[in-house]
């Protein structure tokens, strides 16, 4: 059983944290990003082709870690990959000693750096889910039995801060039908409407981490405001941004994720904090949202 | 129909080999309401040609009016009746059409050159005069009785089969902010509807081996035969 799942079944609040693979080979700096974040966080996310730009793939850095011996996330998508290539990896990753999977549908390509890539979505991400299910249960997804099965510990992700909401708690419950264990949520940063969100999802008693990006300055914070789906940074939070002085927004970044981290902690059963490469402040973080 | 647009005309020419004679032939029904290959199109596209040096010999619209110039009985019977000399003393066609009314160009001159004069850009409804609008994608699956009437193959970017992505804000999907996010589409009208719980309903992956290309459907007595990748699917139109 994977740390992540023990940890969440024994229901203990989880910290994860996350690395994003580099485009070239280089992956030094990326394996000293999760070094930073050993003895931290129960498990690692490892995006796939994050933002649809191609780069370093998640498996190869899954495996990584594996062999570094810090717990993978394995961040799967259905934007690259036909139903074979889909579950063939998930054969693999297990082959290499990946435990958790996070099943996603993956940012369309025409949002990435080459937009004339085919988008496959072959399967969507409940299929996908009911897919690794599948071979979970020895079979793959057109019935075939499989020699050796698997034992993925299976998540998915949910935009607590959807605007509407319904369809978005309407595809989580297909997802835990499906087989997700676990869901990691977008990017909250008004507990009043993540609080809204958990108790309409209250019956699912699937465990739920939210996820926060590491605010970097106000413009990072507009530039999201403007362009990602389903984070909203209150204006408030911009200001708190913009009138710190640049030598002491990290110490800023720590106050304002360790002050949501606090206020969600009653909420959920743990966090998953993206860095975006500032993983050296994830200990403070920590310290001061007192998770210790 | 079966949307299209006129190739650039310098691409055209450089594909015509110095001195090669040409009939153009457009079609009476998609192309004509496309504004790509009706009869004011196609007269057009020959003075085109010609005025940049082309050998056109001549052009036509198969008719009678509104007939597709895909029907190969009426094209091939047409252009024999109807310019039996110029098919004989044509090197080549270029053909203001679709993709099939291309072929069907090829078949009705039994194998001619033909170049294609458009490209078949998708198969749309006729919302007005001036607007055409995709609505299916030809998958050989229905699913809207599911969704509302509105295809998610069709409507959502990444032709998600059981509900909305992440991307989208404001209901406009995240590949163009002008666009609708077809799941908002979908969840508006199954509201309306009165029918929401069916965004409940798990939906299946798409057998692609229907969509598998080419496909073909052969016609009986009150029965169809649709054969794709699938094999072949028998239905009986009057049991």
């Amino acid at each position: 059983m994977s740390k992540l799942q023990q940890a969440l079944d024994s229901g203990k609040f989880v910290i994860t944290g996350e690395i994003g693979p580099p485009k070239g080979v280089d992956i030094e700096r990326c394996l000293e990003d999760a070094e930073k974040l050993r003895g931290q966080v129960v498990a690692i996310n490892v995006t796939d082709l994050q933002s649809a730009v191609m780069r370093v793939g998640s498996l190869a850095l899954c495996t990584k870690l594996v062999e570094r011996k810090l717990e993978p996330v394995f961040q799967l998508t259905c934007r690259d990959r036909n139903r074979l290539a889909l579950q063939s990896d998930l054969l693999s990753a297990w082959t290499l000693g990946i435990r958790n999977v996070l099943c996603l549908t993956g940012d369309h390509p025409v949002l990435g750096d080459d937009r004339d890539a085919k988008p496959v979505y072959d399967i969507d991400s409940v299929q996908l889910l009911k897919a690794a299910s599948f071979l979970n249960g020895g079979h793959d997804m057109s019935g075939h039995e499989l020699e050796g099965k698997p034992d993925f510990f299976l998540g998915a992700v949910v935009t607590p801060t959807a605007e509407p909401l319904e369809p978005q708690i309407i595809k989580m419950e297909k997802k835990i039908a499906a087989g997700a264990k676990f869901f990691q949520t977008q990017a909250v940063y008004e507990p009043e409407s993540f609080e809204r969100f958990m108790n309409e999802t209250q019956s699912f008693t699937v465990p739920v981490i939210a996820g926060i990006v590491v605010l970097k300055s106000a413009a990072m914070a507009r530039f999201m405001n403007q362009n990602v789906a389903g984070i909203n940074v209150p204006e408030e939070l911009v200001q708190e941004m913009a009138n710190t002085k640049s030598e002491d927004r990290k110490k800023k970044a720590v106050n304002i994720t360790a002050r949501i981290i606090r206020q969600l902690k009653p909420l959920c059963q743990g966090v998953h904090i993206m860095p975006l490469g500032w993983d050296d402040l994830i200990p403070e973080i920590i310290k001061e949202a007192e998770l210790n | 129909m079966h949307a299209t647009i006129q190739k650039p005309i310098d691409e055209i020419m450089a594909n015509l080999k110095p001195g090669e004679k040409v009939f153009v032939v457009g079609c009476d029904n998609c192309a004509a309401k496309c504004h790509s290959g009706g009869v004011a199109e196609t007269e057009a596209m020959a003075k085109r040609l010609k005025e940049k040096g082309a050998n056109v010999i001549g052009w036509c619209v198969p008719q009678p009016p509104g007939v597709s110039l895909c029907k190969l009985s009426n094209t091939k019977k047409y252009l024999q009746e109807q310019y039996a000399d110029r098919i004989k003393e044509a090197d080549s066609f270029l053909v203001l059409a679709c993709g099939q009314g291309f072929h069907t160009v090829m078949d009705a001159t039994d194998g001619e050159m033909v170049h294609p004069g458009c490209d078949t850009i998708f198969g749309g409804e006729t919302v007005s005069d001036d607007f055409i609008t995709e609505y299916c994608s030809l998958c050989g699956e229905c699913v809207v009785e599911y969704t509302g009437g509105l295809c998610p193959v069709t409507l959502c970017a990444k032709s998600l089969l059981n509900g909305p992505c992440g991307g989208a804000k404001n209901g406009k999907c995240e590949v163009d902010r002008n666009r609708d996010c077809g799941w908002q589409l979908i969840y508006d009208r199954l509201k309306a509807l009165g029918r929401l719980e069916q965004l409940k309903d798990y939906i299946n992956p798409k057998a692609h081996s229907k969509w598998s290309r080419p496909r073909s459907l052969q016609l009986g007595d009150g029965e169809a035969t649709f054969a794709s990748l699938a094999g072949e699917h028998k239905v009986l139109n009057y049991d």
